[in-house]
């Protein structure tokens, strides 16, 4: 067996011992299947960031919509339009708004090397704070630090539907080539998303918002969906260490399917009575 | 380096305690994660927001200043900004009459309810049961008017005075400036915006129900059966119609692999007499067989491919969240502080 299987095993059964041990005292009590599986999770992305990291190669499938990134700007640069990049109307506690800010910081490098306007009106101030770090950064990556100017990222108000009326006049007035929508979105998804159909704009949205993503698939050209959307940085840096989490979430979704199985058989047995053993009882435990 | 360090610090740091915070038994750990790390979020939130405040009113005056294209709007921002600002820190409007020693309730309570557009009956009762001062239940911007409403009221109580609601409490007064600005410009523009919807629903899902391939032709189907599923009409449809028209679509479904017409139309034939056999020996019962039922369809629809569909997609996000948070957590994800 693979040393790293055998050192993590150890380090699994080291942490959820001292957690055993200290159970009811130190450790709180009814929270037991939460915690093994955030170790168990925690570990198993570890080890294959660990693997990447020496050297095993990572084969992550084309995401189509991250390869269009690229044509949407290029496309905007032909036509000698802007790009607007909106990163949702959630602040900074929000994992998808983090994720926004990563694929701003590619977009807007590659719009600093094509010299094209970049457009990000927020809804939070911190987030604004956030994305002008995010493009100057990039614009100072991309070697043309003097193209970057504060306002590029702008405040536009912190209501939900006054936001959306911001963005929409932006985009009436403005008329961007390409469109990203990559944050947290709500009910105003659809109204940038139409609004951005009628003027012809390219459009690639990215979203964790469940809801939202049957809206921006109908409307955009490119969807990054749920996950997808999530391992765009990851993607983009192109990083072993970042790839391996790929791969290490990938393997715990697999197995959160063998234990939906498991469970749904060992229940199913436990109903028709030929299994004296409740599941449901003892993951709960 | 330290602009990077400090950061990066502060994040693994607050992040392992969030996390760790909920499984340790400790009450200042708890009360940490569980109060104190939102409430310094919101604090820090609500400072941030005059940052956000001063960029768009430097941004819009500089529209102004230098006449850029379509100014007028930026304008109209900034007026409106100060008009808010206006009416929620300098100007309460929010006076009131307050009446003590009442004597002629009755002739008080008529001239309140026609004042107000309530019932006598309910005016008559609060007064009654005011011990002390009864405040008449209007508001007015201006203190004039007040004071003339008081010169009116006056000769039924032996005194009173214009009074104003606290600072603060003027924001969610039914009268004041700032609940009128609320009420009468804020949310219709919202509810415009919001109705909007409605239409963009329509012209997305035209797009989305054009019959281009096997996909978009079963989603239009499951669109339809759910709509219709939906409202009453769709249970004033019997099931045994639903069972032609299902006999119809196989028939279109099949017809591109059976070449000789009387094969297909005999096949179809068999269908539509077992369909109506069923639906006889269910005494063309509108609900028989259930299945085919629209309001059962579009339940079955609803909780089992939809719900399994969604519930997929859900544990996607939520290990993408789950990665991207371990990703932060222990400093490998360094983008979002423009690495």
């Amino acid at each position: 067996m693979d040393k790293r299987i055998i050192t993590f095993i150890g380090i699994f059964v080291f942490i959820v011992g001292i957690y055993y041990l200290g159970n009811g005292n130190i450790f709180v009590n009814d929270k037991n299947t939460i915690f093994v599986s955030v170790i168990i999770v925690s570990l198993t992305i570890s080890f294959y960031i660990q693997k990447a990291r020496s050297g095993e190669e990572i084969y992550l499938r084309p995401l189509s919509a991250l390869k269009a990134i690229e044509e949407a700007v290029g496309r905007a640069t032909e036509m000698g339009k802007s790009v607007l990049f909106v990163p949702g109307i959630s602040d900074m506690d929000q994992v998808e708004t983090v994720s926004g800010m990563v694929v701003l910081g590619h977009v807007a490098e590659m719009t600093a090397s094509y010299e094209t306007g970049l457009n990000v009106p927020v809804s939070k101030a911190i987030v604004m704070e956030a994305a002008r770090e995010t493009t100057s950064e990039a614009y100072l990556r991309a070697g043309r630090p003097d193209l970057f100017y504060d306002d590029m990222v702008h405040y536009v108000t912190e209501d939900q539907f006054a936001y959306a009326a911001g963005v929409n006049g932006i985009m009436m007035r403005e008329k961007p080539a390409a469109c990203f929508y990559q944050g947290k979105f709500y009910a105003e998804s659809l109204i940038f998303a139409e609004t951005g159909n009628s003027i012809g704009a390219i459009q690639i949205a990215g979203t964790g918002s469940q809801a939202q993503i049957p809206f921006f698939v109908t409307a955009c050209d490119y969807t990054l969906i749920g996950e997808e959307f999530f391992t765009a940085s990851a993607y983009l840096s192109g990083k072993p260490e970042m790839l391996g989490s790929i791969k290490g979430q990938d393997i715990v979704k697999s197995l959160i399917m063998v234990s939906i199985i498991t469970v749904l058989f060992f229940d199913v047995f436990n109903q028709i009575g030929l299994l004296n053993f409740n599941i449901t009882k003892f993951l709960t435990f | 380096m330290l602009k990077r360090i400090i950061p990066l610090l502060i994040v693994v740091s607050i992040g392992l305690l969030t996390l760790f915070g909920h499984f340790i038994n400790v009450e200042f750990i708890q009360d940490f994660v569980d109060n104190d790390s939102t409430q310094w979020y919101d604090i820090i939130a609500s400072f941030a927001i005059f940052l956000g405040a001063l960029n768009l009113i430097k941004l819009q005056s500089l529209n102004i200043i230098r006449k850029k294209k379509n100014w007028q709007y930026s304008l109209l921002a900034v007026l409106s900004f100060f008009l808010v600002i206006f009416a929620g820190f300098f100007f309460r409007g929010t006076n009131y009459v307050e009446l003590s020693g009442i004597h002629n309730k009755e002739e008080l309570s008529f001239i309140v309810s026609k004042l107000t557009k309530s019932p006598q009956e309910q005016i008559l009762s609060n007064i009654n049961s005011t011990e002390a001062e009864y405040e008449i239940p209007k508001i007015y911007m201006s203190g004039s008017s007040a004071e003339s409403l008081l010169n009116e009221l006056l000769p039924f109580a032996d005194s009173g005075e214009v009074k104003q609601k606290k600072w603060g409490a003027h924001l969610n007064t039914d009268g004041s400036l700032f609940y009128w600005i609320f009420d009468y410009i804020f949310t219709p523009l919202s509810a415009t915006m919001f109705a909007l919807l409605a239409f963009f629903v329509a012209s997305a899902s035209y797009r989305a129900f054009r019959i281009r391939n096997f996909e978009a032709t079963l989603l239009l189907v499951s669109g339809i059966i759910l709509m219709l599923g939906r409202v009453p009409v769709g249970a004033l449809i019997p099931a045994w119609i639903i069972g032609y028209i299902c006999v119809l679509g196989i028939g279109a479904g099949i017809a591109p692999f059976i070449k000789n017409k009387q094969t297909f139309l005999g096949i179809i034939l068999i269908l539509f007499i077992i369909n109506t056999g069923i639906a006889f020996l269910n005494g063309w019962n509108p609900e028989a067989p259930s299945f085919l039922f629209l309001p059962n369809l579009q339940n079955w629809i609803f909780t089992v491919p939809t719900a399994a569909g969604a519930r997929a997609m859900m544990i996607g996000i939520a290990l993408g969240i789950v990665g991207t948070s371990f990703r932060i957590i222990t400093g490998l994800e360094r983008s979002f502080l423009g690495e």
